[in-house]
């Protein structure tokens, strides 16, 4: 479907890739009008995006540009594609409205919105891709404007960007080999993959896993995701909203769904299912295990960017279709409420300036929004119904259980996922706790409502967040993700949110009411003294922090957490290690050699040449002398 | 036997190009950096000497007339890489002088061996090849194009050389070894897979290793040394596995390399004049200093290790599938040689351009940031535009 402008016809999926790119080069180029040009790159940009996601739900779009050496350059939208595009574009919206009171005045907002811009565009470019060469292609874009964008940090950010290019490169050249091989071995690069390709013969299955490869660090599993707590640290919350919580795993779960079950059909090969089921599992414990420890609200939050994209790939990897439409549902879900509760925490630090969890305290009074905002993406994602984080994971629990027709690792996984569940929760009721419940410390008793513009994406997040629970089979699942994958999803389970919601409101209106009963009678409130000395509330403040500061204190566990905050469970620093190490052998062995052999030919034509040149003493005698012996010996020739 | 024996193929007239627009950026280049009184005619000679022996190897037929140009291009070589005169200088020169002048005279004896079987020197007519002569051959192409274990010369050479002249060593002088293996070898008649093959294991060993040895260097120069080993392995291993990607690969792998790779070497040699070290761990916050050349850089930087604006990416593309076609485990030996380059480069770009700057710094030349700029604008749009060279090189008569 084509659009007339300025009397040239343009085919709108163009427009999602350019409108972006020319919003964001124009602002740059133009910084007097850099909001305008921005705001008509995004909002364009998610108009064109809910055409084409309305288009995609009745035919496919599939259509060759143009053919370059071999390689056709081809557009293919089916229903996951539009659905994909669609929230790419209403998330760079909401976070482009946050950033702009966010982000102003602060050092190189220019480029912020520039590598923004850049990333919303080559993030559709990897959605349209209609061939996993051009895919590449803007997924390495997306590294480019990932290095920028990581590179506008609050303070010096260069080593989370030199982590993060250094392990989303490694991992895009790993798909870049498992691509051409898929390419080389099947004759084909292009979607539709008609039919499915069945990793049955070891190349090909090494093709899939190298592409599998770059869909995780894409996405953030272990043992690839390094990078994200990393500049969680550095960079604004907008940034982490932006990126790591919803754009880059909307790709990489895009990824991860296109090749388990579009290019290649996994659900035959069992390693395979356990390997990614694996992964998912650990990512879960091992991710929520750091993130429970946490004392920084940004690094606590990426912990559980992480730990959460383990849900979506057990999911994935059951092969059952109801927990492959659980991880898939699960990504969005991930996406609205983790880029809610960093934008909330953005917020909070936007007006208190700090995100250290033992400095911050009862900032509900003074932040209401915020706090609902925070605390209903803070129940979503720790599975809590009736939100919607506790409707994905259930699907994908349901997958698992199904699983136990084919394998009897499954008890291992259902009770990894759950744990992490509660982990989570744990976690998040020492972070609400230590945000915006318990005493205020003096400092921040002038701290006020963050402004609208920052206010209202989260809040519209926390309210999908509710949506999306709630209403969970009427709107996403039947408009949003069963289309989207191409199997038929049997009956999910006997969970019916409508009646549960009542429920539960009944439950929270009971427990409202004996809590009032309760509270009839007033405490008693004295002043407190030691010593003679009035305590000051100050230094009686019990912060967040301290709920579990015993974990990591406990025998085991706390070699596990030494090493893993010394960087042992680090893809990144092995990475370095193993690299450096074969350097020295080669320097130090290899070349060493082969340069220390060049010396001693030196060496040996130095010392023939200093022999012969010893015969010429320039004396008259030794000549004559030579030419006498010369002279016997041809005598002896002729005469033997 | 020796006449006017040139022809204009697409390939040669796409390498000339590139020699040409190379050497006229180092000239540019030269014009600001090059103050010495005494002998700086003799620099300007040798300077056209290098660029007019890339332009006579890439457009000759004949073995001889290459052979005379390559050592045209030796002798050239030595009296650039000895021009400050320094000790340390003329040692570099000399062992430079020592290694390809050794390895082209063994060349020499596989060509004769070539003339006497075929009675030609002209290399479509040569049908008979002998294994003795293509090995001989191949000693010379290998010094020339720096594979270990003859690539001993280019980091002292690297280390002395006035920094103009280093773009035109990256960019021109070093290719014309791997042309020559393009001309006689892939696009020849001779068929030897086991030969083929131990290349291209060559190429991968010889690009990992120097990866290596790049990623512990901490002096400018010396890096990019090694960091052009690595490349250039990669374009053997583009030529070695052949076939229609292979060699497209290759091609675009010599001009995304050479654009880079002297854009790199220039910039660094700014960097050098007005910070007066060559320590990687002695540079910080060269970003702050010039944005333009961090930019800049960070384009060209992103060429060499093969991210997609770039014109690198498809060389590095094109390279892989060559070599996957071959089989899956050139493929493997390419992209560790790949993670290499990334891993060395991003240290290399970030140790250089952030961090706190030490002292104040002034005085970047703007000409010579103008043809940093130029190149990494080039290598940009190159690889926007890729249709543009693909299209050329695959034209009519092309491949």
């Amino acid at each position: 479907m084509s659009i007339n402008i300025l009397g040239f016809e343009i085919e709108i999926y163009y427009l999602v890739i350019l409108l972006p790119l020319i919003g964001g080069l124009f602002g740059y180029l133009v910084n007097r009008l850099r909001t305008e040009f921005n705001f008509l790159g995004f909002v364009l940009t998610l108009f064109f995006a809910i055409k084409l996601f309305i288009i995609s739900r009745g035919e496919v779009i599939s259509q060759i540009t143009a053919t370059i050496f071999g390689f056709e350059s081809k557009i293919y939208i089916d229903s996951l594609a539009g659905f994909i595009l669609l929230f790419n574009a209403i998330f760079a919206f909401l976070v482009w409205v946050y950033s702009l009171k966010a982000m102003s005045r602060k050092p190189r907002e220019r480029a912020y919105y520039l590598y923004m811009a850049l990333i919303l565009t080559a993030a559709n470019g990897v959605v349209l891709s209609g061939n996993l060469i051009f895919l590449l292609i803007f997924w390495n874009v997306l590294v480019f404007s990932l290095y920028g964008i990581l590179l506008v940090g609050k303070k010096d950010s260069s080593f989370a960007a030199r982590k993060a290019v250094t392990i989303i490169g490694v991992s895009d050249f790993a798909m870049m080999l498992g691509i051409v091989i898929l390419l080389v071995k099947t004759g084909t690069a292009s979607f539709p993959f008609d039919p499915k390709i069945l990793p049955n013969n070891p190349w090909l299955m090494f093709s899939y896993i190298l592409i599998f490869i770059g869909a995780i660090a894409k996405a953030g599993a272990m043992p690839l995701h390094t990078w994200i707590p990393e500049s969680a640290k550095v960079v604004p919350a907008s940034t982490m909203a932006f990126i790591p919580a919803s754009l880059d795993k909307l790709l990489g779960i895009y990824l991860l769904i296109r090749v388990s079950y579009f290019i290649f059909d996994i659900s035959g090969s069992m390693p395979l299912r356990i390997l990614l089921m694996t992964i998912g599992a650990i990512t879960i414990i091992a991710a929520v295990m750091m993130a429970m420890v946490q004392k920084e609200a940004m690094r606590l939050l990426s912990f559980h960017a992480v730990s959460q994209v383990g849900y979506m790939v057990l999911g994935i990897g059951t092969g059952i279709p109801i927990a492959i439409a659980g991880g898939l549902f699960h990504m969005i879900n991930h996406a609205i409420y983790k880029s809610c509760l960093f934008l909330s925490a953005g917020s909070v630090e936007h007006r208190t300036k700090t995100t250290q969890l033992d400095d911050l305290g009862g900032l509900g009074t003074k932040m209401p929004v915020t706090m609902f905002s925070f605390i209903v993406a803070a129940f979503a994602i720790s599975g809590v119904p009736p939100f919607n984080g506790f409707y994905s994971k259930w699907m994908v629990y349901q997958g698992v259980v199904e699983l136990s027709r084919e394998t009897n690792l499954w008890p291992i996984f259902l009770i990894a996922a759950m744990f992490g569940s509660v982990l989570t929760l744990a976690s998040f009721l020492k972070m609400i706790h230590s945000l915006f419940l318990g005493q205020r410390p003096k400092a921040l008793n002038k701290v006020r409502e963050a402004r609208f513009e920052m206010v209202v994406p989260s809040l519209i997040l926390a309210l999908a967040c509710i949506v999306f629970g709630v209403f969970a089979k009427a709107i996403p699942l039947k408009h949003f993700i069963i289309p989207a994958l191409p199997f038929k999803i049997g009956e999910i389970g006997f969970w019916t949110p409508g009646l549960a919601t009542i429920l539960i409101i009944a439950g929270v209106i009971i427990g409202l009411i004996i809590f009032l009963l309760g509270t009839a009678t007033k405490p008693r409130r004295s002043k407190v003294f030691v010593g003679g000395e009035l305590l000051e509330e100050e230094s009686a403040r019990m912060t967040g922090p301290n709920f579990y500061s015993s974990v990591n204190t406990l025998g085991m566990l706390k070699k596990t957490y030494d090493f893993g905050e010394g960087g042992a469970f680090d893809f990144y620093n092995y990475l370095l290690g193993i690299t450096r190490g074969l350097a020295v052998v080669f320097r130090d062995v290899i070349n060493s050699l082969i340069v220390a052999a060049y010396k001693y030919i030196g060496r040996l034509t130095t010392g023939l040449s200093r022999l012969t040149s010893a015969l010429h003493t320039g004396e008259l005698y030794n000549y004559v002398g030579w030419i006498f012996l010369g002279g016997i010996i041809l005598m002896l020739c002729l005469v033997l | 036997m020796i006449g006017p024996d040139f022809f204009l193929d697409r390939f040669g007239v796409f390498l000339s190009a590139l020699f040409i627009f190379i050497g006229l950026m180092s000239f540019i280049y030269a014009l600001v950096t090059i103050k010495q009184k005494g002998h700086r005619l003799e620099y300007y000679l040798m300077f056209l000497l290098i660029v007019g022996s890339g332009v006579g190897v890439a457009l000759s037929y004949n073995l001889l007339l290459i052979f005379i140009f390559w050592e045209i291009s030796t002798f050239a070589i030595w009296r650039t890489v000895g021009f400050y005169r320094k000790e340390k200088d003329i040692y570099a020169a000399n062992i430079t002088f020592f290694i390809n002048f050794a390895a082209a005279a063994v060349m020499l004896i596989g060509l004769v061996i070539l003339y006497l079987d075929n009675g030609t020197f002209n290399f479509f007519e040569i049908k008979i090849y002998n294994d003795l002569a293509s090995v001989l051959i191949l000693i010379g192409i290998l010094a020339k194009s720096v594979t270990i274990p003859l690539h001993v010369w280019l980091v002292p050479a690297y280390k002395s050389v006035p920094s103009a002249i280093g773009g035109c060593l990256a960019g021109i002088a070093e290719n014309i070894g791997v042309i020559l293996f393009l001309r006689l070898f892939t696009m020849g008649n001779y068929f030897a897979p086991e030969f083929f093959n131990v290349i291209a294991w060559l190429a991968i060993a010889t690009s990992i290793i120097a990866g290596g040895a790049a990623l512990l260097s901490n002096d400018l120069r010396e890096l990019l040394a090694f960091s052009t080993i690595s490349q250039v392995g990669f374009i053997l291993l583009g030529f070695a596995v052949g076939g229609k990607y292979g060699m497209m690969g290759g091609v675009l792998y010599i001009l995304a390399h050479a654009l880079a790779k002297s854009g790199l070497f220039y910039g660094v040699g700014l960097i050098e004049d007005v910070t007066g070290k060559s320590d990687l761990n002695a540079i910080r916050g060269m970003l702050k200093v010039s944005p333009v050349l961090g930019v800049s850089m960070a384009l060209l930087a992103g060429s060499i290790v093969g991210f997609f604006p770039m014109i690198g990416f498809f060389a590095k593309l094109g390279v892989v599938v060559g070599a996957v076609e071959k089989s899956g485990y050139f493929g493997i030996g390419a992209i560790i040689a790949a993670v290499f380059t990334i891993v060395y480069v991003v240290r290399f770009y970030n140790k250089l351009f952030f961090g706190e700057s030490t002292g104040k710094i002034k005085g970047i030349s703007y000409t010579g940031l103008t043809v940093v700029f130029v190149f990494a604008l080039v290598s940009l749009l190159l690889g926007i535009f890729i249709y543009l060279p693909v299209n050329y090189l695959t034209g009519n008569g092309g491949f």
